[in-house]
């Protein structure tokens, strides 16, 4: 007993990375079946929440409809298996034709020869559908191996009343006016003094992968993480300096709680639900959520400025695998998928954003909360395409976990920010090189 | 029987015998050699997570000489098993002798402490997150309400690995308790009487009659919760996430996170088969004293 269950989970779960798992994996039900290999079928894997899928069901029946005698499977999965199972599939060779991706990952798969390059699949001037930002999330070595299906960045979700009593009423709804850094800090130190000890004024949304929205404030004082050919480290630098200054700053003078590091398992929105924080970092997709769990009035805001606005580039792209038999189609549900009058569809029942540029300008309305709409299309505005195509880097897995090591040391550990920054510095390196 | 009957009769044994083995091996050999192997080798190469990897000898372990947080780690899982196997085994022993004697709703008591057994790590977990969470959890509202100060179960090191501590010995107490019981009661009641009439007391009986008695159970459940130790990964990885910093971070959450989050699969492996061979070690040196001791008795 004892020799099989060090076996197995030694074999298995530490170090269970072999493609024997792996083939055993996708032959336990968690692949779609292979057994369809009808030629006009698409097999395609996501996650989502009720509404996505929801979404994605509409938007295969219409090109179902469209495209006579196609036909697409849709395997919808849970988020935390969903990458494990990619993996597995593509290491044995039995992949999805088309699957969803966070831009963090994009990366990942696109530098590892594991998507389809749409170049010669997608008609001339399919691009200028899309924001710039949007396209640069799915590039590699500038060529297309995705469509930017939706995005999502970070707002100031906050409570009315607990802004109020501190006299804060007037809080901004326009990125352009959005709080500077030393204002939001002021309101940070108002809510601190009014606030009893166990309630902390702030919770910033960058635990886990979410570490990438740490990012944003590198952007808004106007940094880079990787040079512009994103072939070395640049954080090393008065921007970098600045971010990390002020972020750090937050915990010793607990403006947010101990465990709203980057590693900690408690998530900011839960803090905000629970009324530990009446102010934190939330995306559009929290919205539904929020508008449910929530009892007390509440609202907002553009995410703070410093030399400039900037924010993540978050939300996911829709990929083709290289091995896809079915290019072509691939590419037509695609196209599809990121078509006006579905992507408006989509991202107003999900509550996300769009990424084509005729729905950014004309704008829409969420189905929940349609009131905060105009904020979260304001603030994804202010996301520069040089930001959102150093996070589409084939590094980016490995860089994520140096910006969880380094931030975590400084933010619990008492790291000095020029320990924080060399040490990013070379891990960014490291990975780089990898 | 006839002389040439009895190899026929042999030999139509031998193949019962290898028929009714081969489930067992095919099993074993699909489900845990074939990933072993398959693990170690891959520990050999460098890898990106798809496709062939490079043969690169045994860098993956020498980069483990150098690698602070694998030593942290490694450190981590040993400080857990030294405080774990102890303690889920004395306790476990406690409640026993609770339940072994004329305790009333002993049946009651024995259910409820085996439940946990039932229930996965994962639900484990998320259940002592709602005993230890640092805002919302049972223990702070607790404190908070007698006006003590919240202990911050997430956010400080020590409060980090105490809550996984506990909320591990909560989920093995049962299974420990079970097997000593069982001991227990295989025990001859004559030798616990003899030892009275020598006017032996409670503990002078417990001592040097039942715990001796009980090394076979001792000697199994030392082996079966220290592999448990080394293998813990579940608990961990919801309840802190090895954090904060690397506060509990145990060899396999490393071996996953390398292995998933950063796709260094061929480090991740690495780090597995080292966590093999130490279990492997003690597993050798267990079974071996216990054989000694087997001999000596």
């Amino acid at each position: 007993m004892g020799l099989s269950r060090r076996a197995v989970l030694a074999g298995a779960g530490a170090a269970g990375l072999s493609a024997g798992s792996a083939a055993g994996l996708a032959g336990c039900g968690f692949a779609p079946s292979s057994s369809d290999s009808a030629k006009d079928t698409l097999r395609f894997t996501t996650w989502g929440t009720d509404a996505e899928l929801a979404g994605f069901r509409t938007t295969i029946a219409a090109f179902e409809k469209a495209h006579g005698g196609a036909r697409v499977e849709l395997n919808a999965v849970p988020y935390e298996q969903m990458f494990t199972n990619i993996d597995a599939q593509l290491q044995a060779g039995n992949p999805p034709d088309v699957f969803r991706v966070p831009y963090y990952t994009f990366g990942a798969y696109a530098g590892r020869g594991q998507l389809l390059d749409l170049s010669s699949h997608l008609p001339s001037g399919f691009s200028d559908r899309f924001t710039p930002q949007a396209w640069a999330a799915v590039q590699r070595k500038a060529k297309p191996y995705g469509v930017p299906h939706h995005t999502d960045t970070s707002v100031l979700l906050y409570n009315k009343k607990a802004l109020a009593d501190v006299g804060v009423t007037d809080v901004p709804t326009r990125a352009d006016q959005a709080w500077t850094w030393q204002q939001l800090e002021q309101v940070l130190r108002k809510l601190r003094t009014a606030l009893p000890a166990s309630q902390y004024p702030l919770a910033v949304n960058w635990q886990g992968n979410g570490v990438t929205r740490w990012l944003s404030w590198l952007f808004q004082a106007d940094g880079r993480f990787l040079s512009a050919d994103l072939s070395q480290p640049a954080i090393q630098s008065a921007a970098g300096t600045a971010a990390v200054d002020f972020t750090r700053a937050l915990f010793p003078d607990k403006l947010v709680p101990p465990n709203n590091s980057v590693k900690s398992t408690t998530l900011a929105a839960d803090l905000w639900y629970g009324g530990t924080v009446p102010l934190s970092f939330g995306g559009a997709f929290q919205l539904p959520d929020a508008d449910s769990a929530v009892d007390f009035e509440w609202g907002a805001s553009p995410a703070p400025r410093d030399v400039r606005g900037g924010g993540d580039f978050g939300g996911n792209a829709l990929v083709a695998t290289a091995k896809t038999k079915r290019p072509g189609l691939a590419a037509s549900f695609l196209a599809h998928v990121t078509g006006e009058d579905q992507m408006r569809a989509f991202c107003e029942r999900a509550s996300l954003l769009p990424t084509r540029r005729d729905l950014v300008a004309k704008g829409i309305r969420f189905q929940v909360r349609p009131d905060l709409s105009r904020v979260f299309l304001g603030q994804a505005g202010v996301v520069r395409a040089s930001d959102s195509g150093q996070v589409a880097s084939p590094s980016m897995s490995g860089i994520i976990s140096v910006l969880q090591d380094q931030l975590e040391q400084t933010f619990v550990g008492d790291q000095a920010t020029a320990a924080a920054l060399s040490g990013m510095t070379s891990g960014i390196a490291k990975a780089l090189a990898a | 029987m006839s002389g040439a009957a009895l190899p026929r009769a042999r030999s139509a044994e031998t193949r019962t015998a290898y028929a009714f083995l081969s489930p067992t091996v095919l099993l074993l050999g699909l489900f845990v050699f074939v990933p072993l192997g398959w693990a170690l080798l891959i520990s050999l190469q460098h890898t990106n997570g798809f496709g062939e990897g490079g043969f690169v000898g045994l860098r993956n372990y020498g980069r483990l000489l150098t690698d602070a947080r694998f030593w942290r780690a490694a450190a981590n899982t040993v400080l857990f098993t030294v405080l774990v196997t102890p303690l889920s085994m004395l306790l476990g022993l406690g409640v026993a002798l609770l339940l072994d004697s004329a305790l009333p709703l002993r049946a009651l008591f024995r259910s409820v402490l085996i439940l946990p057994m039932a229930v996965s790590g994962v639900a484990t977990a998320l259940t002592g997150l709602l005993v230890f969470d640092q805002d919302r959890g049972i223990v702070n509202a607790g404190l908070r309400s007698l006006g003590l100060h919240a202990v911050h179960w997430q956010s400080g090191g020590v409060a980090a690995f105490v809550s996984v501590v506990v909320v591990t010995l909560w989920w093995r107490v049962g299974f420990n308790m079970l097997i000593y019981l069982t001991g227990l009661q295989a025990l001859d009641p004559l030798l616990q009487e003899a030892a009275a009439l020598d006017g032996a007391g409670w503990w002078q009986r417990l001592r040097h009659v039942t715990v001796p008695l009980l090394a076979p159970s001792t000697g199994f459940l030392v082996v079966i919760n220290v592999i448990y130790s080394f293998q813990v990964f579940d608990i961990v990885f919801v309840m802190t996430g090895g954090g904060p910093g690397d506060a509990t971070s145990v060899l396999v959450t490393y071996a996953y996170e390398t292995g998933f989050s950063q796709r260094d699969q061929g480090y991740g492996a690495a780090i597995g088969v080292v966590l093999l061979v130490l279990t492997l070690a003690f597993t050798a040196v267990q079974w071996r004293a216990s054989r000694g001791g087997d001999v000596e008795s």
